[in-house]
């Protein structure tokens, strides 16, 4: 079974399919961002520049790139803040009988629909929604909004590495803490922060790669909202090269944020 | 860490504001699919059916929901034949690359979709537009999704084939065996419910997907989320498009209950 032409014969299909469809089109789409477009037709020249790239650098795209960042940060943030104590209370608290049943329960708004999930909010955010005649106020469409939806939609994917980081935590670890006479805060900041970090960091990752990507979600609840997603959306007809720019401003961002967070050992807890 | 009785309950009712937050607008939608304002004012002035005999009846929808399963049977194929190689391959052999390709494999869905899209748009309109005659379409929808979906078929064979360790094949093997009868006998029955829970994943994965989609598919292939996507802003369109919504939070329960009878809490959560 061991043979070289067994293994070519495995490898040769899905490696031509990733690395002629996905990879070819990938590079030719970072290649396009050192060309040009045409002024009169809108059609790509293919005369090397550096153009595009300083044009990221112009105030309007560094604004929009550093508000694409915030989002995405607070979002991971908020993320964070929700899903410990929650999956604290999944896997330490609750009675194991209802454990199975709390994991269903997140896990099914995970599998629904991303496009109704952000639909949901904007008929929940909608002037005349549900905040507003409930609470007599609402955050409207825009930054807020965004944030609160994107939170909204990845928390699961966060809840859900953290739950499990939590269930290999030992019990004996955090009974000897508190026999050494650590307080709970005291226990949680040096006890179960450290051993839970990889976890949390592992969810970051989709939080974070997901709202940096995102476009939709702020189509539909950001109102005239401008981050990185839908200037690459803007420019996709009229400049070609300077949206496939910006689309690789958000891939080396991405790539820059997986080997910063690779040092925790995250991406051996995916 | 010993919690007394109001830590505990202080966690309770955390987690309880946690699953209404989850919970709340879900059933928002649900019960505007019944709302009689058109325009969704809340609370409803009133209850109505009529929304949900006219989604019913919409030939858009339903259209687009036949495509939508037509693209994610394509995918699915396709993921499952390249992701089972792809992940017997790496797991049953050493060779050089090896580090560089379980990369290669996540990528597609790691980075930005909206980057994917445009890459593939490129690729069809200077390269199979023009040399093989393609146009943006169902088939070109399927390319797509399948790009993304081989990971999640490759992540669920992957970790069954460690998991049952290769000394069944080698036994197999060693009692006179050809290398296709094992594959036959003991391989592929070993991997079947892993390749089914995969499966599932990539249909799903492909069933919600709507960023590539946006590029490879043409003006006359509209998916379901294209479809809702597309009709979203357009207000004598909304009761429909709430009452799809209804529809496709419901079928998304179906997965989870799979997906857990198949191969334990695992195969559901592999969708991260």
């Amino acid at each position: 079974m061991r043979s070289k032409k067994a293994l070519v014969g495995l490898l040769a299909p899905p490696l031509l399919w990733l690395v002629v469809a996905y990879l070819g089109a990938l590079f030719a789409i970072f290649a396009t961002a050192l060309f040009t477009t045409d002024p009169f037709t809108n059609e790509v020249v293919r005369t090397l520049t550096t153009e595009n790239i300083k044009a990221l650098f112009d105030p309007t795209y560094l604004r929009i790139i550093g508000r694409t960042i915030l989002i995405a940060v607070a979002v991971t943030v908020l993320c964070i803040v929700i899903a410990v104590p929650f999956a604290f209370f999944m896997a330490r608290v609750a009675p194991a009988r209802i454990r199975g049943l709390l994991v269903a329960a997140v896990l099914v708004p995970l599998w629904a629909s991303y496009l109704v999930k952000a639909y949901a909010w904007r008929t929940v955010l909608q002037p005349n929604g549900v905040l507003d005649s409930t609470f007599g106020t609402t955050p409207g469409f825009g930054l807020a909004a965004v944030v609160l939806t994107l939170t909204y939609l990845w928390l699961p994917y966060m809840i859900l590495p953290v739950y499990a980081g939590f269930e290999r935590l030992p019990v004996s670890h955090l009974e000897a803490s508190a026999d050494l006479g650590a307080r709970g805060l005291a226990t949680f900041r040096r006890v179960v922060l450290p051993s839970l970090l990889p976890s949390i960091a592992a969810g970051t990752i989709f939080t974070f790669s997901l709202s940096l990507g995102d476009y939709i979600a702020v189509q539909i609840v950001g109102g005239k909202l401008q981050v990185l997603g839908t200037a690459v959306l803007q420019n996709i007809t009229l400049d070609l090269p300077f949206a496939a720019a910006l689309g690789t401003a958000s891939v080396v961002i991405m790539v820059a944020y997986l080997l910063a967070v690779r040092r925790t050992g995250a991406l051996d807890n995916l | 860490m010993r919690l007394g009785l109001g830590g505990k309950l202080g966690f309770g009712v955390f987690a309880a504001v946690v699953l209404a937050f989850i919970y709340v607008p879900i059933g928002v939608v649900t019960i505007n699919s019944f709302n009689s304002d058109r325009t969704f004012g809340w609370p409803p002035p009133g209850f109505t059916t009529e929304w949900w005999s006219a989604a019913l009846q919409a030939p858009g929808p339903r259209d687009a929901l036949l495509t939508s399963v037509k693209a994610g049977l394509g995918a699915t194929a396709l993921a499952l034949v390249l992701g089972s190689l792809l992940a017997l391959a790496l797991t049953r052999y050493e060779f050089f690359g090896k580090h560089a390709i379980s990369i290669l494999v996540v990528l597609p869905i790691a980075l930005p979709g909206i980057v994917t899209g445009i890459a593939l748009q490129s690729v069809i309109a200077n390269v199979l537009d023009p040399v093989f005659g393609i146009n943006a379409g169902l088939f070109t929808i399927i390319v797509g999704h399948a790009t993304f979906c081989i990971v999640v078929v490759f992540n669920n064979v992957t970790a069954r084939l460690r998991r049952a360790g290769a000394s069944l094949e080698a036994a197999s093997a060693d009692l006179g065996a050809r290398p296709f009868m094992t594959f036959r006998l003991v391989t592929f029955p070993l991997l079947r419910s892993a390749v089914l829970a995969g499966a599932l994943l990539a249909f799903a994965l492909s069933f919600d997907e709507i960023v590539v989609t946006t590029f490879t598919a043409g003006p006359g292939t509209p998916t379901l989320p294209i479809w809702i996507f597309n009709n979203l802003f357009r207000p004598n369109q909304a009761p429909v498009v709430n009452v799809v919504a209804v529809i496709l939070v419901a079928i998304s329960i179906l997965p989870v209950w799979l997906a857990q009878r198949l191969g334990g809490s695992t195969a559901a959560e592999s969708r991260l």
